[in-house]
């Protein structure tokens, strides 16, 4: 039977209202969307227009290597009769003033807010070093072990349960395991035990002294990596089981162990994903303020980790001849407590009398943290698509 | 390979399964399993879905350890005439000696060479030239070797499906095993590919002694030189071929042959 065309509309609505609540949820959601985008492009752009000046310049080498390079110090600013401000280091406020001579009016410093921002930025490198490090190895290890050889059963979902559990535990009371674990009670080797250590046990030739690392980059590290493992763990899980069973279940046909089916048919083609998330792991430690609060960062501090007033090595032989010297200072380097970006943002942000002269270094250093954590970002979606490339199946 | 003379003239069962019984947890999924595999033929395990074929084809190469709870419950498995369950049985070995290949074609995202010589080299063999002459000859074996000779270091997976599936026998075989398990190496392949793999199967067969899962009745009888019939997990009928799709003993084999099947 042909249906008989007819004049009227047979797909008519029926004005129900259907419509218009479709019309409706469409609109709210869209709202919503923008809503994000608009503060999200807000904060950027702020930051950007207030910082950028800050690390770039017109002239060549278009960066502002001073703001790069130099450690913070004290600004200070400087007035003339005719109202004129001079903003200048510790060094250049002496000279000024001389030249200014009578005209001399009024000189301020403001803590902090002079010179540059190396010291956050290379102590802020090492935590992200040590933190990646020893989350990478132990993340990697828990997440082979739970996906690849762990029986099914209540024991893994207790441990499923713990991790995310770690992923909600607040920041600031990773600080403070921080500084109870590693600052006053992680082991060391020393000849003789400090009067705070926990206890000591005896071997002979040393003892191994539960006193603490102290607030240094190690301490601040190994916290960090307790505050992404979590990330970590899950999305390497994420990975690997994203590897095809097929790969897992030919590879044991052919006679290979659990260990060489992992080895050589299941952490290769897991490897693009877990090095991507563990670089947005990196993000995440980069930016953590509380975990490093009490562990590793210092307010201010007039020196790199590896500027210590320590005699020069002799200058006769290469350093290879002194190579247990050498690697004992390249370790040095951990054992120092630092400046980091988040805490050194915090300080300038909230420890500091505000005035038009401290934005500069706020705003400098916000954009520079800002453009390192996207940077990473980027990279790690850059990565993703080599290697997926490289590994797809 | 241990095909001497004397076991050409009387073949013994390369694997036999005896009074087998197997359980997934609580749940059996196969009874009392009776099946002798000769050497250097072809056996089909035919039977509607889910009646079990895929689990006692597991059971031969132990693939079943895979799944926490499986076991078997009462019975053997004997390969070569060694009861596999034994304690004294390395499982890498015993995978070694019984190939299998998949019903899905999932070759490693690695070169067609590196695919092939994979179970040599988890095997810890590491000469160069012994490497090189076994990718040629399991690649001869499947019939690859004309077509790929000149691209050994491509990505295995940049060839088509059945070139795939001939790839996964060929890295099954380069391990010279004795028994060669097919769980449905054709199902996700078009005629032409079915047809290859099915002349292959036949020249296999001179030097290894195959078992295959199918639920293509007409693959049976083109392919295999005995056939048995599995039902709700038990073994109905297991005869020759010809015998059992001609002349079938049992009343369900028949109604199953001819697709009146309740």
């Amino acid at each position: 039977m042909n249906p008989v065309p007819t004049a009227e509309n047979p797909f008519a609505g029926d004005n129900s209202g259907i419509q218009k609540r479709e019309t409706a949820a469409r609109w709210a959601l869209r709202v919503g969307s923008y809503i994000v985008v608009i503060i999200t492009l807000a904060i950027m752009l702020h930051i950007f227009i207030k910082g950028a000046p800050v690390t770039f310049q017109s002239k060549w080498p278009f960066v502002n290597t001073q703001f790069l390079t130099e450690l913070p110090s004290q600004l200070h600013v400087i007035e003339d009769k005719q109202g004129n401000h001079y903003e200048t280091g510790v060094n250049g406020a002496d000279a000024i003033k001389k030249q200014l001579g009578d005209n001399f009016r009024s000189e301020k410093t403001i803590a902090y807010s002079g010179g540059g921002i190396l010291g956050p930025i290379v102590g802020t490198a090492l935590l992200v070093i040590v933190s990646v490090g020893v989350a990478l190895f132990l993340g990697v290890a828990c997440a082979i072990y739970l996906s690849e050889y762990a029986k099914h059963g209540k024991f893994l979902e207790m441990v499923r349960l713990a991790i995310l559990n770690l992923a909600g535990v607040p920041s600031v009371v990773f600080g403070l395991f921080g500084l109870g674990a590693f600052v006053l009670t992680a082991p060391v080797f020393v000849d003789v035990p400090a009067d705070r250590s926990v206890f000591a046990i005896p071997l002979g030739f040393t003892t191994l002294s539960f006193e603490g690392w102290d607030t240094c980059v190690l301490s601040g590290g190994f916290t960090l990596a307790f505050v992404i493992l979590p990330v970590i763990i899950t999305a390497s899980e994420q990975c690997l089981q994203a590897v095809p069973q097929g790969f897992r279940e030919t590879s044991m046909a052919l006679g290979a162990t659990r260990w060489q089916t992992i080895r050589y048919s299941v952490l290769p083609f897991a490897t693009p994903g877990i090095l991507t998330s563990s670089i947005l792991g990196i993000a995440r430690a980069a930016g953590e303020t509380a975990p490093i609060m009490f562990t590793a960062a210092l307010a201010f501090k007039d020196k790199l980790p590896w500027q210590k007033d320590l005699p020069p090595l002799p200058a006769d032989a290469s350093i290879f001849a002194h190579w247990e010297q050498s690697v004992s200072r390249f370790l040095g380097i951990f054992t120092e407590s630092v400046q980091a970006l988040p805490y050194h943002i915090y300080t300038l942000a909230a420890k500091i009398p505000q005035n038009e002269y401290s934005e500069r270094a706020q705003y400098g250093s916000v954009f520079v943290f800002l453009v390192l954590v996207a940077s990473l970002a980027a990279s790690s979606v850059l990565l993703r698509k080599r290697l997926r490339a490289k590994y797809r199946w | 390979m241990s095909a001497d003379s004397t076991a050409k003239t009387t073949p013994p069962p390369v694997v036999q399964v005896r009074d087998m019984d197997f359980c997934y947890g609580t749940s059996p999924a196969l009874f009392d399993i009776n099946l002798k595999v000769k050497y250097h033929r072809v056996t089909a395990l035919i039977g509607p879905s889910g009646c079990g074929k895929s689990t006692l084809l597991r059971c031969i190469n132990r693939m079943n350890d895979r799944v926490p709870s499986a076991r078997v419950t009462k019975g053997e498995v004997l390969v070569k005439g060694k009861n596999i369950h034994d304690a004294d049985v390395d499982l890498t070995q015993l995978r070694k000696q019984v190939g299998m290949v998949f019903q899905k074609s999932n070759p490693f995202p690695k070169s067609i060479y590196e695919n092939v010589a994979y179970g040599l080299r988890i095997h810890g063999e590491k000469n160069k030239s012994v490497l090189d002459e076994a990718v040629e000859r399991s690649l001869r074996q499947s019939a690859l070797w004309d077509e790929l000779k000149d691209r050994l270091n491509a990505n295995a997976l940049a060839l088509s499906g059945g070139q795939q599936q001939r790839l996964c026998i060929a890295r099954a075989i380069a391990t010279l095993p004795d028994v060669l398990l097919m769980d449905e190496p054709c199902s996700a392949l078009d005629p032409i590919s079915t047809l290859k793999i099915e002349e292959l199967m036949h020249q296999l067969a001179q030097e290894y002694t195959i078992v295959i899962v199918t639920h293509n009745m007409q693959q049976a009888v083109r392919v295999s030189d005995y056939t048995a019939f599995l039902h709700l997990g038990k073994l109905v009928e297991f005869a020759p071929t010809e015998e059992l799709f001609t002349n079938p003993r049992e009343k369900l084999t028949e109604s199953y042959l001819r697709g009146t099947f309740s």
